[in-house]
C-alpha cells in the first residue's frame, strides 16, 4: 500500500517516464538530417534578423487583457451549472442576466474599438509617393545634419 | 503511515504567502510587485479550499476560491492596464522612479 | 429549493438591483450616443436619486437577505438590510450626486467628454461596491464589494490621464491597493480555518466557545485591518492617500475622501460590532469578547492617525494635497470616536460623517473652481483672492472654519458629540491628544486664510468668477454647514433613530 506521498512519486514517475518515452520514441523514429538551417531559429525559412526581445505592438497587451477577463469569468459559470436547476426559471434567468451583461460588456469592447486591430494603411507604391518620399528623406537629412551642426558648436 | 494532511496544504500556502510578500517589498518593477500579489491571493485560495476540504465545513471554500480566482484576473487585467498607461507616459515601470508626487 | 426566500432576498437588495440596471442603461447609451454625450450625467443624476428613494421608503425595515447560516434561534444571511446600512446608503448616494453635479462644471472632466460614459459608469460601480459594502456581513460578500470599489477607483484616480501625475496617481493607488486587499484576503482565509464560517454572526457564536487559537485570530485579525486600514487611510496604511488625493482629478479626490471613506467606517463598525462583541451593556458600551482587543488597536491607530495627518498637513503648498493630510486626520478623529466601542460612539461617527461629507466636498469644490481658473493649486496662487472673489472667499471660511471645528458651523458640532462620547468613555488622556491636535489644524487652515485676505496680490493672480450653476452648488454644501451649526437636533434624531436598531 502506497502512503499519499507515495501516489505523488508515482505520478511524478509517471510524468517524467511519458515526457522520455515520447522524446526517445520519435529520436528513433524520426529521420536524421541536420542543416545549418536547421538550427536557427525558427522564422518562417527567413533569416532572423535582429534580437528575439523586441517590443510587441501594444495591441496585444489589450487583446489579452479582454480575453483574460472573459475568459476567467466564465469561471462563474461553473457553480451556476450545477446548481440552476435546482431553482427552475429562476436558475435559468439568473444565468442569462448574468450572460447578457457579459455580452454587453463585449458589445461595448465592439464599439468602442477595442477589438479592432488598427492595421497600418497600406503603402502603395505609386510613383508620386515615392518621389513625395525621398524629398521628404533628404529634407529629415537636411534637418538632422543642422542639428547635430548645432550640436557640436 | 505519512497522509498529506491539512498542514501539507498551510504550508505550501505559507511558502507562497511569504514569497509573494517578499516579491512584494523587494522588486522594484511594477509588473512583479503584481506577481508577488497574485502569489498571496493564490495562497488564501489554497487555504480556502484546505479547508474546506479538511475542516468539512461543506463546499464554501471552494466556492470563494472560484471568485477569488475570477476577482484576481479582473484584478490583474485592470492593473496591467494601469501599468501600460504608466508605461506610456514615463517610459518605465519602476515603483520608485515614479515619483513626481512627493513633499 | 426555497424560492420564497429568493424572493425576499430580492426584494430587501431592491436598491442595489436599481443601481445596477441604471449601470447598464449608462454603459448602453453611452453606446448609443456617439458624440454628443451631455445627457449621461443627468442620468447617472437620475439614477442615484431613484435608489436614494428607494433606499429612505425602505429605512426602517430590518432583515437578511441571502440566508445561509442559522443557529437555534435565528437565521443569518449574507447581507443585513437594517436602518445603519440605510444611513451609510443616503450619505453615499447624496455624496455621488453632488460629485457628478462637480463633474458637469469641472473643465477636466469636460476635456474628456468622449469618455464620459465610462466615468459614470465606473462611478455606478464604485457606488454598487460602496452600497453591498456597508450591508455585508460576510467576509467574502464584503471582499467581493470591496474589490468592487477598489478596481473601479483605481481606473478612475487615474482617469483624466492629462497629466502625468493622473497615472502616477492610478498606478500608486493601485499597487497599495492590490496589496492590501491581499492581505485582507489572506486573513480572511485564516478566519475561515479557525470558525468555518464567513458570516459574521457564526463567527461571533464561536469566538465565544472556548477553542480558538488567538494567536492565529491576532494575525487574521490585523491582516484583516490591512484592507479596511487602506480604505479609510489610517496610518500605517496611509501612505497612498496624499500621492493619490494630489494626482487625480479633483472630483474623485472628494469622491475618495468622502464617500470610500464613509464605506470603509461602515465596514469597521460592522467588523467590530457585529464579529467581536459578547453583548451591548444598558449603558450603551460595547463589551468584547476577549480575544482581540479592539480598544487598543483602535486607540492607538487613531493618535498615530491624527498626529500624523496634522503635522504633514503643516507644511503642504499644495491646497489638494492639504486637504488630503487634513482628511488623514479627521480620520483619526473618527476612529477615535470609534474606539470607545460604545453606541454613542458610533452615533457621533454618523453625525460627524454627515458634517464631514458637507464641509470637505465644499472645500475640494472651491479648489476645483479656482484650479479650473488659474490651473494652480498651490497656496500661494491663491493670494488675495478673497477681495477679487468675494463669494468664494467667504464660502471658503466658512468651510475651512468648520473643518477645524468652530463654532456656530456644523463642525464644532460633529467634535462636540464626538469629544462627548469620547469623555463618556473616560478617555481623557486621548481627549486632551485630540484637542491639541485640532489646535495644531487650525494653524493650517488659517494659513489658506492668510494668504486669500492678508497677502497682497501678486501681478500673476488672476480673478476667479464662478458661474451661477457653481454658486447654486456651493451654496447647497455651505448653507447647510452654517444651518447644522445653529440647528442641528433634526440630524442628530435621524442619526440616533438609524442606531436604535443596531444591536447583537
Amino acid at each position: 500500500m502506497l502512503t499519499e506521498f507515495g501516489k505523488i512519486f508515482v505520478f511524478i514517475l509517471l510524468a517524467v517516464a511519458f515526457v522520455g518515452i515520447a522524446i526517445f520514441a520519435a529520436k528513433l523514429i524520426r529521420p536524421h538530417r541536420p542543416t545549418q538551417e536547421k538550427l536557427t531559429t525558427y522564422e518562417c525559412g527567413e533569416n532572423p534578423e535582429g534580437t528575439p526581445w523586441v517590443q510587441f505592438n501594444i495591441r496585444f497587451y489589450v487583446v489579452a487583457l479582454i480575453f483574460l477577463i472573459f475568459d476567467v469569468e466564465v469561471v462563474l459559470l461553473f457553480p451556476w451549472a450545477l446548481t440552476y436547476q435546482d431553482y427552475g426559471l429562476y436558475g435559468f434567468l439568473a444565468g442569462i442576466i448574468f450572460l447578457v451583461v457579459l455580452g454587453i460588456g463585449m458589445a461595448y469592447e465592439w464599439q468602442k474599438g477595442d477589438l479592432e486591430w488598427a492595421r497600418p494603411k497600406p503603402n502603395i507604391p505609386y510613383l508620386s509617393n515615392l518621389i513625395k518620399k525621398n524629398t521628404d528623406q533628404t529634407s529629415e537629412n537636411i534637418i538632422v545634419e543642422q542639428t547635430e551642426t548645432n550640436q557640436t558648436t | 503511515m505519512l497522509q498529506v494532511g491539512l498542514e501539507h496544504f498551510l504550508f505550501v500556502s505559507a511558502i507562497l504567502f511569504s514569497l509573494g510578500i517578499y516579491g512584494i517589498v523587494t522588486r522594484k518593477n511594477a509588473v512583479m510587485v503584481l506577481m508577488g500579489v497574485e502569489l498571496v491571493l493564490n495562497a488564501a485560495n489554497i487555504n480556502f479550499v484546505a479547508f474546506s476540504k479538511f475542516g468539512n465545513f461543506g463546499i464554501n471554500g471552494q466556492v470563494i476560491a472560484l471568485f477569488v480566482i475570477v476577482l484576481a484576473a479582473a484584478e490583474a487585467a485592470i492593473a496591467l492596464a494601469i501599468v501600460l498607461n504608466v508605461y506610456k507616459t514615463f517610459v518605465n515601470i519602476n515603483v520608485d522612479e515614479i515619483n513626481k508626487l512627493r513633499d | 429549493m426555497d424560492l420564497t426566500s429568493l424572493n425576499n432576498s430580492l426584494r430587501l437588495i431592491t436598491p442595489e438591483i436599481i443601481l445596477s440596471i441604471f449601470l447598464v442603461i449608462v454603459v448602453v447609451v453611452d453606446l448609443i450616443l456617439k458624440s454628443n454625450k451631455k445627457v449621461i450625467p443627468y442620468l447617472a443624476v437620475l439614477g442615484f436619486a431613484v435608489t436614494g428613494i428607494v433606499v429612505i421608503s425602505s429605512l426602517d425595515s430590518s432583515g437578511f437577505a441571502f440566508i445561509t447560516a442559522s443557529t437555534s434561534s435565528k437565521q443569518f444571511g449574507m447581507f443585513a438590510h437594517d436602518p445603519l446600512g440605510g444611513f451609510f446608503k443616503l450619505l453615499i448616494l447624496s455624496v455621488s450626486i453632488f460629485i457628478v453635479l462637480f463633474t458637469i462644471t469641472s473643465s477636466e472632466i469636460k476635456q474628456i467628454h468622449l469618455r464620459s460614459g465610462e466615468f459614470y459608469a465606473l462611478m455606478y460601480g464604485m457606488v454598487l461596491g460602496m452600497m453591498v459594502l456597508v450591508s455585508a456581513v460576510d467576509l467574502i460578500l464584503i471582499y467581493v464589494a470591496l474589490e468592487l470599489l477598489s478596481l473601479s477607483s483605481y481606473v478612475l484616480a487615474g482617469f483624466t490621464k492629462l497629466r502625468d501625475r493622473n497615472s502616477e496617481a492610478a498606478l500608486k493607488y493601485m499597487i497599495y491597493g492590490v496589496v492590501s486587499s491581499g492581505l485582507m484576503l489572506f486573513g480572511i482565509s485564516i478566519v475561515y480555518g479557525l470558525t468555518g464560517t464567513t458570516n459574521l454572526y457564526l463567527i461571533n457564536s464561536l469566538l465565544q466557545g472556548p477553542q480558538i487559537n488567538i494567536l492565529t485570530l491576532l494575525f487574521a485579525v490585523l491582516l484583516i485591518m490591512a484592507g479596511v486600514g487602506f480604505k479609510i487611510s489610517a496610518v500605517p496604511f496611509h501612505f497612498w492617500t496624499p500621492d493619490v488625493y494630489e494626482g487625480a482629478p479633483i472630483t474623485i479626490t472628494a469622491y475618495l475622501s468622502v464617500a470610500s471613506k464613509a464605506a470603509g467606517f461602515a465596514l469597521l463598525i460592522r467588523v467590530i460590532q457585529i464579529g467581536f462583541v459578547s453583548f451591548v451593556g444598558s449603558d450603551g458600551f460595547w463589551n468584547l469578547i476577549p480575544v482581540f482587543d479592539w480598544k487598543a488597536l483602535l486607540v492607538l491607530l487613531s493618535v498615530l492617525t491624527m498626529t500624523l495627518g496634522n503635522l504633514s498637513a503643516l507644511w503642504q503648498n499644495n491646497l489638494k494635497r492639504m486637504l488630503a493630510y487634513s482628511s488623514i486626520a479627521h480620520a483619526g478623529y473618527l476612529i477615535l470616536a470609534l474606539a470607545t466601542l460604545s453606541t454613542q460612539g458610533v452615533v457621533a461617527v454618523l453625525i460627524y460623517f454627515i458634517f464631514y461629507a458637507l464641509m470637505n466636498l465644499g472645500a475640494f469644490y472651491i479648489v476645483m473652481i479656482i484650479a479650473d481658473r488659474t490651473g494652480s493649486e498651490d497656496i500661494d496662487d491663491y493670494d488675495g483672492l478673497g477681495y477679487t472673489s468675494s463669494f468664494l472667499g467667504v464660502s471658503l471660511i466658512i468651510l475651512l472654519v468648520s473643518l477645524v471645528g468652530l463654532p456656530p458651523t456644523a463642525g464644532f458640532i460633529g467634535k462636540l458629540y464626538l469629544f462627548i462620547a469620547v469623555l463618556d468613555a473616560e478617555m481623557y488622556v486621548v481627549a486632551v491628544i485630540a484637542v491639541l491636535n485640532t489646535v495644531v489644524s487650525l494653524y493650517y487652515y488659517l494659513r489658506v486664510l492668510k494668504h486669500m485676505y492678508l497677502t497682497k496680490a501678486s501681478d500673476s493672480t488672476q480673478s476667479v468668477r464662478a458661474s451661477g450653476g457653481e454658486k447654486i452648488i456651493l451654496l447647497l454644501l455651505v448653507v447647510p454647514t452654517l444651518l447644522f451649526g445653529i440647528y442641528f437636533q433634526p440630524i442628530v434624531d435621524f442619526t440616533k433613530s438609524c442606531i436604535t436598531v443596531l444591536g447583537v
